[in-house]
């Protein structure tokens, strides 16, 4: 066999080991996308019914007051970026990374592996194990800080789960509260509009921690089962072009072998 | 005695959903509780031990993180981070 042939079969064998591996890493995905997807619209209508209770209350006159809704002179803005536990996702982890490098944060609370890998932080937290524990955790201190003045504004950097084949990055304002215009509903507050906001701001923050980390992970496995997929789809294509050429290589080191023997016999 | 619907939502999803009699929490002016037919109101719910009457005259208690409640006239909403079950 010649070198080009050996050369061949050793890419052939090459790319069909990175076929089996994308194909294990699609099928893991694909296991995970139904739980992540539950999980992610059971933390999306917590979310929202938090929403709407925070609306009701923002509209109220008398809610302006609250720390929670000054809009300040400075801009101090912290956010919270959440990427992924591993890469090969295309680009998801790339585009968040890319929007939270257009902002200029104050402070940064990184939320998955590669989150944390990328802005240093001496703690891995995982998207993937990130539970309502540590989001109440995290908004009790954030919420603390922006009480006393420490920074300005919060955002958080995540994907939005538009479908299975499209996830957007996007950040998203927490704080400060905008003034909405919902319709009052006669509804009677204890003990009022503005201690009922202080105290429900906690719970709203880390609801939208929790669902922003939740709709995050589902976006990064249905990310990486779309790259996944395509990823087997040119391995496969890869492998046939070689064989074609492989078997084009071997048929013409056959044939000149044959000529040889038949031009040395006829002497 | 009458019946109202109760539903307690956490992110990890509807933790009950079910008519009961009455729900005892600890709101943050005290202790309260709600039985059908009481006005609409929302008050938010400090970390405690609470209680619900089923309708089949049995309590369920469980301990809660805080959260908000929400009674309008169709049904009673109590959003919470954590609830566990005694």
């Amino acid at each position: 066999m010649s070198a080009d042939t050996k050369k061949l079969k050793t890419r052939i064998k090459s790319v069909d080991s990175t076929l089996h591996l994308t194909k294990a890493m699609g099928l893991v995905a694909s296991s995970k996308i139904r739980r992540a997807s539950l999980n992610m619209y059971k933390s999306r209508e917590y979310a929202k019914s938090l929403e709407k209770i925070t609306q009701t209350l923002t509209a109220c006159p008398e809610c302006s007051k609250s720390p929670y809704m000054q809009v300040r002179d400075t801009d101090r803005l912290r956010l919270i970026v959440i990427a992924g536990d591993r890469g090969l996702a295309g680009g998801y982890n790339v585009n968040v990374f890319r929007l939270a490098a257009e902002l200029e944060a104050q402070r940064i609370y990184p939320i998955g592996k590669k989150a944390c890998e990328r802005y240093g932080s001496d703690e891995i937290i995982l998207a993937e194990k990130f539970g309502v524990k540590d989001s109440v955790e995290l908004s009790k201190k954030l919420c603390e800080d922006f009480y006393n003045g420490e920074y300005d504004k919060l955002g958080i950097i995540c994907t939005k789960y538009v479908s299975i084949m499209t996830q957007e990055a996007q950040l998203k304002l927490i704080l400060p509260l905008e003034k909405s215009d919902a319709k009052s509903t006669g509804i009677l507050f204890e003990p009022d509009e503005t201690t009922m906001l202080n105290n429900v701001i906690l719970e709203y923050v880390s609801g939208m921690i929790i669902a922003a980390v939740r709709e995050s992970f589902a976006s990064e496995i249905a990310a990486r089962r779309c790259a996944m997929d395509s990823a087997e789809k040119n391995a496969s294509q890869m492998i046939e072009d070689l064989q074609l050429e492989y078997n084009r290589a071997r048929q013409g080191a056959i044939t000149q072998e044959i000529t040889e023997i038949v031009a040395g016999s006829g002497d | 005695m009458s019946v109202f619907s109760l539903t307690i939502t956490s992110p990890d999803g509807e933790l009950f959903n079910s008519d009961v009699e009455k729900i005892s929490v600890r709101g943050s002016e005290g202790d309260l509780a709600v039985m059908a037919g009481h006005i609409p109101f929302m008050t938010s719910v400090k970390p405690c031990d609470f209680h619900i009457d089923l309708e089949d005259g049995t309590i369920k208690r469980g301990h809660t993180t805080g959260g908000v409640l929400t009674v309008s006239s169709e049904s009673v909403i109590f959003l919470t981070s954590l609830v566990d079950w005694e």
